[in-house]
C-alpha cells in the first residue's frame, strides 16, 4: 500500500474496494470454491483408496503406468495360449485378438497426444522407476477409441474364460493367465466416474443417514431448547447489581472457552461406569438404574451428549442474553408498573418483545453450531454405542475418511450444507434486516 | 429492573458457580490423586497428593509440542485473520463503496458453512499442496473460520468510532488510507485486540480440520492430542485430567485476564447498543 508515497491518488471509492477485495477473494477460494467442488464430487463415483476412481473423470482417461506395464505381458501370455491350442480353432480366436489389441495399441502410441508421454513412461517402467507425475501418468482418451478397445479387451477376456471349461489343466491355466494380463490392461483405461445423482439415491434410502440426521435434529432442539430456557432463567436472575460480577463472568467464560474436545474428554472421565463420578452420583440419586447406562445405552449417550452441551454453552447463552437484558431502559418497567402490569405480564410485554432480537441471534448461531456438532460427539461417544448418537456431520466423516470414499461422503456433506442453509434462511427471515443493523455505516 | 442481591441469591450465585465449575474441580482433584486412589472410590480429597499423574501424562505423549503446535497455529491465524478483515471490515463501515449488504451476507453465510461441507476439498488442496502436516497446513483451512468471524466483530467496532474524526483529517488533508491507518485504526485498537482474541480462541479450539490434515504425532494441536490419550483397552483416567489440568491453565489465564474483553466482544454482535 505505498500508492501514496508515489503521488498516486486512488479515491476513498477505489480504497474502499481494494480493501475489501483481499477478505473477498480469500473466502471464495477457501469457502466458496470447496462448497462448489463437494457438490461436484458427490456426483462421481470418488474413492481415495482405488486407483481406478481416485480422480473425477468426465472423459475417458489412461492410466500410462499400468498400461505401459501389462501391455508388455499380453503378448507372451496370449502366444502362449496359442502354442498350447496349436492347429485348434482357439489358435485362430487367440491370435486374431492379440492382431486386434496390436492395431489398437500401435493406433494408441501413435496418438499425437500420448506418443511422447508413453515413451517416458515406458523407459520409466523398464528401469522400474514409480512415475509420480500425474500429469505424465494419466493421459486422455477419445470416447469411440477408448470405448472400442474396452470392448475388444471384454470380449477377448469372456472368450478365453469361455474356452476354460473344455480343456486340460495346462491350457486352463494359460487360458487364466490371458484373462487375467486382459484385465489388467483393461483396468488401466479409466472409464467417466460420473454418475449423476446415483448417490443422493442410495443416501435419500439409506436408514443410517436418516437416523443420523434424526440424532442431528433431536439433538440440536433439545439441547438448544435447554440452553435457552435455562441461560435466560440464570440470566434475569443475575441481572442486579451484586458483589462479585468478575467471578461469576470467568465462571461462565471459562467452558465456553476450552476445546469442545477436551470438555468431551472431561465428561468421558465424568459418564465413566467404573470411575466416574457424576455416573456414581446419578446411580445413588436413583437418576439412573445403573452408573454404566450413561454411556453403554442409546438414550443413555444422548443425555450424556446433550448434558455436556448444556454445560459448555449454557452460561455463553446466560451471558448474550444479560448483556441484552442490561440495555432495556428501567423507565419502560417503571411505565409498566404505573399501568398496574405485574411481574409477568412486565416479562411477557416489556422484556421479551426488547430482548426478541438479541435471542433469535443467539438462537440462530446456537442452532447452526449444534446442527454441524462433530468434535462433542466423535471424542465422547464415537458415534455409539451402535450408532445411536452418531450425528450427520460424523457419519460424513466415517464415509469420508474411515471409507476413503469422497464421492458418497460428499453427498453427505451437502446434505449438513442444505440444512444448515435451510436453517439459516429461516432464521434470518425472522430476524429480518436487524441483523446487519450497527454495521453498514453511514 | 435493578433488584438488590439478598443472602437467598448469594446462596443461588455459589450453587450456580459450583456446577459449572464442579467438572474442573474435580478433574483437578483426580490429577493429585495417586493412580491407585482414582479407580478405588470416590473420595474428594486424596491424602498423599502427588504429581504423578502429571508426570506420566508429559511423559506418554508430546504435550508441550502440542501445545507448541496450537499456539503457532493460532497466532498465525489470528494475524493473517485479522489484518485482512480490518481492511474489509473498515470499508464496507466507513467508506463509501456499493454493495455493502451483499458483502456482509457473503461474510455472514460463510461464517455459517459447515465444516463438513468444505473438508474433503480441502483436504485435497492442501494434499496437492504437500501441506499436510505442517502450520501452513492449518491456518489456511482456518481462515474459512476466522475471516468472517474477524470482519463481523471488527465491523461493530468500527462503526462505533465518531465519523467526525474522518471528517476532519479530510479537511488537514490526509489521504483515506492515512486516515485509516493513523486515525481509525490505533483508535480501534481495543475492538481489534478483543476481536484478537476470539479469534485466537477459536483457532485453538478447532478439532475437525486438525484431526484430518495433521495427522502426524508431532504437528497434532492441543484438542487433537488430548482426545488421543484414550486406547483402546484402557483408560489411563490419570494422565487425562492430568493433561486436562495442564492445557487448561492457558486459557483460565486468558479469560481471567481478558474477560471484559471478551465479553464485549462476545455481545457486540447480538446487542444494539
Amino acid at each position: 500500500m505505498g500508492d501514496k508515497k508515489k503521488g498516486f491518488q486512488l479515491s476513498e471509492t477505489q480504497l474502499g474496494y481494494l480493501m475489501v477485495l483481499p477478505a473477498l477473494i480469500l473466502i471464495a477460494a477457501i469457502t466458496l470454491w470447496p462448497v462448489a467442488q463437494s457438490f461436484w464430487n458427490s456426483m462421481f463415483d470418488y474413492r481415495l483408496n482405488d486407483p481406478t476412481r481416485n480422480q473425477t473423470t468426465l472423459s475417458y482417461q489412461i492410466d500410462l503406468e499400468t498400461y505401459a506395464n501389462n501391455y508388455f505381458y499380453i503378448d507372451r501370455d496370449l502366444e502362449a495360449i496359442e502354442n498350447e491350442a496349436a492347429g485348434t480353432e482357439l489358435e485362430e480366436t487367440v491370435a486374431q485378438l492379440r492382431q486386434e489389441i496390436e492395431t489398437y495399441h500401435d493406433q494408441l502410441v501413435t496418438l499425437p497426444e500420448i506418443e511422447e508421454q508413453y515413451e517416458i513412461v515406458d523407459e520409466m517402467v523398464m528401469n522400474f522407476e514409480p512415475v509420480n507425475d500425474r500429469d505424465l501418468r494419466y493421459g486422455s482418451l477419445e470416447k469411440d477409441f477408448a470405448e472400442g478397445y474396452i470392448s475388444l479387451l471384454e470380449d477377448g477376456q469372456d472368450e478365453l474364460l469361455d474356452a476354460i471349461g473344455d480343456h486340460d489343466e495346462e491350457m486352463e491355466s494359460a487360458l487364466s493367465a490371458g484373462a487375467a494380463s486382459l484385465t489388467s490392461l483393461d483396468r488401466s483405461l479409466i472409464r467417466p466416474n460420473f454418475i449423476g445423482l446415483q448417490n443422493y439415491g442410495k443416501y435419500l434410502t439409506d436408514a443410517r443417514m436418516w437416523s443420523a440426521m434424526w440424532n442431528t435434529v433431536f439433538f440440536t432442539v433439545v439441547s438448544v431448547f435447554f440452553e435457552l430456557t435455562i441461560g435466560l432463567a440464570v440470566a434475569l436472575i443475575i441481572n442486579r447489581a451484586f458483589i462479585g460480577r468478575g467471578a461469576v463472568r470467568a465462571a461462565v467464560l471459562i467452558p465456553w472457552a476450552i476445546p469442545t474436545a477436551v470438555s468431551a474428554m472431561m465428561w468421558n472421565y465424568l459418564y465413566d461406569g467404573q470411575s466416574g463420578v457424576v455416573a456414581h452420583y446419578f446411580e445413588q440419586l436413583g437418576i439412573i438404574s445403573d452408573a454404566s447406562v450413561l454411556l453403554s445405552t442409546g438414550s443413555g449417550a444422548m443425555f450424556s451428549i446433550i448434558l455436556a452441551d448444556v454445560w459448555k454453552t449454557m452460561p455463553y447463552m446466560a451471558l448474550l442474553l444479560l448483556a441484552g437484558l442490561q440495555t432495556i431502559p428501567e423507565s419502560l418497567y417503571e411505565a409498566a408498573e404505573v399501568d398496574g402490569a405485574n411481574r409477568i405480564q412486565r416479562f411477557i410485554n416489556v422484556t421479551l418483545p426488547m430482548l426478541k432480537s438479541a435471542i433469535l441471534v443467539a438462537l440462530l448461531f446456537r442452532t447452526l453450531d449444534a446442527f454441524r456438532v462433530f468434535d462433542l460427539i466423535y471424542v465422547l461417544t464415537g458415534g455409539g454405542p451402535a450408532n445411536s448418537t452418531e450425528s450427520i456431520s460424523v457419519y460424513a466423516y466415517q464415509v469420508l475418511f474411515a471409507q476413503s470414499n469422497f464421492g458418497e461422503g460428499s453427498v453427505l456433506s451437502v446434505i449438513v450444507f442444505l440444512a444448515v442453509a435451510l436453517i439459516s434462511i429461516i432464521f434470518i427471515k425472522l430476524i429480518g434486516s436487524d441483523l446487519f443493523e450497527g454495521k453498514t455505516g453511514k | 429492573m435493578r433488584k438488590r442481591a439478598g443472602v437467598s441469591f448469594y446462596i443461588f450465585l455459589s450453587l450456580f458457580i459450583f456446577v459449572i465449575m464442579f467438572p474442573f474441580l474435580w478433574v483437578f482433584l483426580t490429577s493429585i490423586k495417586p493412580p491407585i486412589e482414582i479407580f478405588a472410590g470416590f473420595n474428594w480429597f486424596t491424602t498423599n497428593p502427588t504429581l504423578q499423574s502429571y508426570i506420566s501424562a508429559i511423559d506418554t505423549r508430546p504435550l508441550f509440542l502440542y501445545m507448541w503446535n496450537s499456539i503457532a497455529v493460532s497466532s498465525l491465524t489470528t494475524v493473517i485473520a485479522i489484518s485482512v478483515a480490518s481492511l474489509a471490515a473498515y470499508a464496507v463501515t466507513r467508506l463509501p463503496i456499493k454493495f455493502k449488504g451483499t458483502i456482509l451476507g457473503i461474510v455472514l453465510a460463510a461464517a455459517m458453512f459447515p465444516q463438513i461441507a468444505i473438508i474433503s476439498p480441502i483436504f485435497n488442496l492442501i494434499q496437492s499442496l504437500g501441506l499436510r502436516n505442517s502450520y501452513m497446513g492449518l491456518v489456511i483451512p482456518y481462515i474459512t473460520i476466522s475471516l468472517p468471524l474477524a470482519i463481523w466483530i471488527l465491523a461493530t467496532f468500527f462503526k462505533k468510532i465518531p465519523f467526525e474524526l474522518e471528517e476532519s483529517a479530510k479537511l488537514d488533508g490526509a489521504t483515506p488510507f492515512q486516515t485509516f491507518r493513523k486515525i481509525i485504526f490505533p483508535l480501534a485498537a481495543p475492538g481489534v485486540f478483543t476481536t484478537a482474541i476470539l479469534v485466537f480462541i477459536a483457532a485453538w479450539n478447532e478439532y475437525l480440520f486438525a484431526l484430518t490434515i495433521n495427522s502426524d504425532d508431532n504437528w497434532r494441536t492441543v484438542p487433537v492430542g488430548l482426545s488421543m490419550y484414550q486406547s483402546q483397552y484402557t483408560i489411563p483416567w490419570g494422565d487425562i485430567t492430568a493433561a486436562t489440568v495442564l492445557v487448561t491453565i492457558p486459557i483460565v489465564v486468558v479469560v481471567l485476564l481478558f474477560q471484559r474483553r471478551i465479553v464485549a466482544g462476545l455481545t457486540s454482535g447480538s446487542v444494539k447498543e
